[in-house]
């Protein structure tokens, strides 16, 4: 413990070096900046970073890295409040109820309770990274074929067990996400499904451009034509400071969630967006009033944020503990330090102490920047909202277009958000969800990989998935949730749904 | 007034001659065909900043990932031969074309669409075990394979990926059968035999440098036609009696109809970048070591380097079909 | 008809083509699964939920109640940004984005062309100059270098 403490204050040390701290100031700046701009996230924003690091100190280039994602992250939930479009995948459960507080002129208090809720997330994540990561990442390593294919099938069956409205609706829009995601070339064996020909589609559909479309376009597609133009909400200071209520609300979504996206994010893979989406689920269970769901319940803010921001941080830990690249963010952060000769593996920690400890010690205070930094815009940025929707929209769509293509140099992703925007116009109309689609969009592909995976390593089994201890207890999980879902369906049993008189359509 | 549009006409042609001799005018894009931090995009970033200082021009890099490179490279393929649009290309350059073929697909390109000028850095891979497996050499690791046929498993960077073409040579060689497990990277394929889930890989040699020192996986055999120098213990295929040899490498392309002196001028200045001092420090740095190679006997490597490849992918066939 | 009855049977018709397009990828067998197994389950489970959707589908509301007051504003939009997307390419970003913008603040929300020239140049410019020069991600330029 001592030794932590004494590692800990070397790493201030290091994280409080003028320099050191000047760019984690301005990663978090530059982070929220790229974060905000529709189509952006942080992995694009690290992306795009990564190459003007190459000039920098190991250190430094990592903390400027750090800082962007930190930043993108958050930058990514202001779009998704005030305007529904996610930065990334994970922040697709927050346009639902932090857009819907927007509408309602409570776009203060959602941006304050994620700004709050990301800081208290970070900060647990930082904690358990630092004292927890060798351990923890002997843990994830555990995590093969068999259990990720677990884990996926069990954040299927939470997404049926949390389904708000129609759950035959909820089922088919996850199924659709999951069509979605076989598009391209099939890892097993090669062969490229449903491409029409198109090269840039070997590669699948990206979440981003399919997130955008759904949520964003759509959204413009159905305001802007309307009659009378959406009004200007504009709200008093005292609303822009979340009441006593939202505070007793949120705190615990908040700690569940942080707990829950830091268990989710260290497992090797890129299944964070699950961490939202159960985070989201268990909070609807646990809430006296699941019914104000989705029409801008501050716990659907704040539970899904923290999730994020706690696995984002919880995937550093087999980043650094282990030296491997888990998830595309840390693949671009391992190479930011390859770049200067350091070799990422398990003697990472005891080879680069300083390294390892002025990370942790500047993600504390990128952490504080971040929330120093954005509690006092939030003001600011709800005043964005006062420019007329008429000037506001046009230029949305062309900050769409081109964070879209910016991200890959390409027009087939900007295709692809115009082509989602419509199908999503149309299944709203419908009275589709579409958040389904893209949990089921980012999981299609790993649990075909994964499953495919597994019975190649038994030579054909299915007898492998009974055999590790982890996988059969997630499957268990997983169908005692279904179980539960299909409960009031198969009996006719009242359970909460019919009670708020969402059961009306469930079949 | 003859004589004036004489001279109007004169300057004009001197000045498109001008404009002839000073390639390059404008910006140079190099498009890497994989995401940032790659090894494409780490070989190709100090590239390009050595190239910005001989051609006095800026060179941005552009990366353009998608089908595991077919994107880009098909991009360039299809660009203007003028000399501003370069390509760092890896050694699947020439698997894509042949799975296309394999899969009765559209080509993205074809491979004589683009004309080599230089290559920049070749790595061989390495097999590498999880340290469980009771086996220290590459005859263990067949004796061992031979009593328990099809039970041994390998992960790969996806199917014909740069990992799973050198397995193939190896178990084509020795005449062996094993699991294949592909995976979606060069990373994932590592992190599936850190925990265990298979029994060996291929791995780069710097990728797995780190693991090999703290004792987390163990060095078999290395596909180089010598020794790596960072791995003076390890054997080469070749001296344990198979003629497989197995480079991982990076080179740079332009479309192939681009005239021959802008050629030229590209040729004289990657050779003078690679001998750049800060290029060859960061060269270093990543580990990745500098063969450079100018353009004649490069399209020599890269012909014979196909050929090989497009057999292995003829032995492998069809996957599942 | 119902709503979800339509919903329903045009998400049928989707599983129908999707299931189509799949014959030609080897299914495999349950133990060795083909490139063709996983969208084939899935296109027989989203089918059979289409189908659901439109069996229970009798008490949503009429497919006539739903209106569709702003499809039109909707159609113009998506075409302007096809057409924007079009000229990207080939007219280069900066020039595009500034027509684009002058088309929906001028001609669809009629705003005053003062007003209109300066938000248009001014966020073409500023976007440009941002993501192209500062963060160093090449955008398309059109045939003149701008």
């Amino acid at each position: 413990m001592i030794e932590t403490f004494n590692s800990l204050m070397m790493g201030f040390s290091v994280a409080f070096q003028p320099q050191v701290l000047m760019y984690a100031f301005f990663g978090c700046i530059i982070g929220t900046l790229v974060g905000m701009m529709p189509g952006l996230g942080p992995l694009a924003g690290i992306s795009l970073l990564l190459p003007a690091t190459f000039g920098l100190n190991p250190i430094v280039a990592i903390v400027l890295l750090a800082g962007v994602y930190y930043g993108a992250m958050y930058g990514g939930s202001t779009t998704s409040i005030l305007m529904r479009i996610p930065g990334e995948a994970a922040s697709v459960m927050t346009c639902v109820d932090g857009y819907a507080m927007t509408q309602q002129g409570r776009a203060g208090p959602a941006l304050a309770i994620a700004a709050i809720g990301s800081f208290f997330a970070g900060t647990v994540g930082v904690v358990g990274l630092m004292l927890l990561a060798p351990t923890l990442a002997d843990f994830a390593l555990r995590f093969g074929p068999p259990e990720y294919t677990a884990l996926l099938l069990m954040g299927l069956f939470v997404l049926a067990y949390m389904s708000g409205g129609s759950m035959l609706k909820t089922l088919a829009m996850a199924v659709l996400g999951l069509l979605l995601g076989m598009i391209g070339i099939d890892a097993m064996s090669g062969y490229t499904r449903f491409s029409f020909d198109i090269t840039e589609l070997g590669d699948g559909v990206g979440i981003v451009p399919v997130a955008v479309g759904l949520f964003g376009i759509s959204e413009i597609l159905l305001t802007a034509g309307q009659p009378e133009p959406p009004k200007v909400q504009q709200p008093t200071l005292r609303q822009l400071i979340p009441s006593r209520e939202d505070f007793r609300y949120s705190a615990g979504p908040i700690m569940r969630g942080s707990l829950l996206g830091f268990m989710i994010g260290i497992i090797p893979g890129s299944a964070h967006i699950i961490s939202s989406f159960v985070s989201y689920g268990i909070e609807r269970r646990l809430s006296p009033h699941p019914e104000r769901f989705g029409k801008g319940a501050i716990e659907g803010v704040a539970g899904p944020e923290s999730a994020n921001n706690a696995a984002a941080t919880g995937a550093f830990v087999p980043m650094l503990a282990l030296g491997i690249p888990t998830s595309p963010v840390t693949a671009v952060m391992i190479a930011a330090i390859m770049v200067h000769g350091i070799l990422p593996g398990p003697m990472l920690i005891q080879q680069q102490p300083d390294l390892f400890w002025g990370f942790v010690a500047s993600m504390y205070v990128g952490n504080v920047v971040l929330l120093v930094l954005n509690l006092p815009m939030v003001g600011l940025f709800v005043n964005l909202l006062r420019i007329p929707y008429a000037y506001l929209y046009p230029c949305i769509l062309a900050f769409c277009i081109l964070g879209c293509y910016s991200v890959s140099n390409s027009m087939i992703d900007v295709w692809i958000m115009l082509g989602m925007g419509g199908v999503g116009y149309v299944l709203r109309k419908f009275g589709f969800d579409l958040a389904p689609v893209a949990l089921g969009l980012v999981l299609g592909p790993m649990l075909e990989l994964s499953l495919r995976q597994s019975l190649a390593m038994s030579g054909g089994s299915y007898g492998i998935f009974l055999e590790r201890p982890i996988a059969v207890v997630m499957l268990a999980l997983g169908l005692l949730l279904l179980a539960l879902a299909l409960k009031p369906v198969l009996f006719k049993g009242r359970d909460w749904r019919s009670k708020v008189g969402l059961d009306d359509q469930a079949g | 007034m003859k004589r004036i549009v004489i001279a109007l006409v004169g300057v004009l042609v001197a000045a498109a001659a001008q404009a002839q001799e000073t390639f390059p005018s404008r910006p140079i894009t190099m498009i890497v065909p994989f995401p940032p931090g790659g090894v494409a995009d780490i070989t190709g970033r100090p590239t390009a900043a050595a190239l910005e200082k001989i051609l006095k021009q800026p060179v941005s890099v552009a990366n353009r990932p998608g089908a595991g490179g077919a994107v880009g490279n098909a991009a360039v393929a299809n660009a203007k031969p003028d000399g501003y649009t370069l390509l760092m290309a890896l050694s699947s350059i020439s698997v894509i074309p042949e799975a296309d073929k394999l899969f009765d697909r559209k080509p993205a390109y074809a491979l004589d669409q683009l004309a080599p000028v230089a290559l920049i850095s070749a790595d061989p891979v390495i097999l590498v075990v999880h340290p469980s497996l009771p086996v220290k050499t590459l005859k263990e690791v067949i004796a061992l394979s031979r009593k328990q046929p099809g039970e041994l498993s390998f992960s790969s960077s996806g199917v014909y990926g740069a990992l799973h073409m050198p397995m193939e040579m190896f178990l084509h060689a020795a005449k062996l059968k094993m699991r294949h497990v592909p995976t979606t990277g060069g990373g994932p394929a590592i992190t599936q035999l850190l925990g265990g889930h298979v029994t060996m890989t291929a791995g780069g040699p710097a990728a797995i440098s780190g693991h090999v020192k703290a004792g987390k996986m163990r060095t078999i055999v290395s596909w180089g036609a010598e020794r790596h120098p960072n791995y003076p213990d390890v054997p080469t295929f070749k001296e344990q009696g198979y003629d497989i040899v197995y480079y991982i490498w990076a080179g740079m392309f332009v479309p192939a109809a681009t005239p021959a002196p802008v050629v030229k001028v590209l040729r004289d200045a990657t050779r003078q970048a690679v001998a750049d001092p800060d290029f060859k420090n960061q060269m270093a740095k990543l580990n990745s070591p500098v063969q450079y190679l100018d353009a004649p006997e490069f399209a020599k490597y890269l012909d014979a380097d196909a050929r090989r490849l497009a057999a292995v992918v003829k032995i492998v066939g069809k996957v599942g079909g | 008809m119902k709503s979800d009855q339509v919903s329903g049977l045009m998400l049928f018709a989707l599983a129908v083509c999707v299931w189509w397009l799949n014959r030609a990828f080897p299914v495999g067998s349950l133990s060795d699964p083909g490139p063709g197994y996983v969208p084939l389950l899935l296109a027989i489970a989203f089918g059979g939920i289409g189908l659901l959707i439109a069996a229970f589908g009798g008490r949503s509301e009429p497919l006539l109640a739903i209106r569709w007051p702003e499809a039109g504003r909707a159609a113009v939009i998506l075409i302007a940004c096809a057409v924007a997307t079009l000229a990207l390419e080939r007219i280069g970003y900066r020039l595009s984005i500034m027509v684009f913008l002058v088309f929906f603040l001028g001609v669809v929300e009629r705003k005053k062309p003062l007003v209109v020239a300066l938000v248009a140049a001014g966020f073409s410019l500023a976007s440009f100059y941002v993501i192209s020069d500062l963060l160093r991600v090449p955008l398309p330029r059109g045939p003149w270098g701008f």
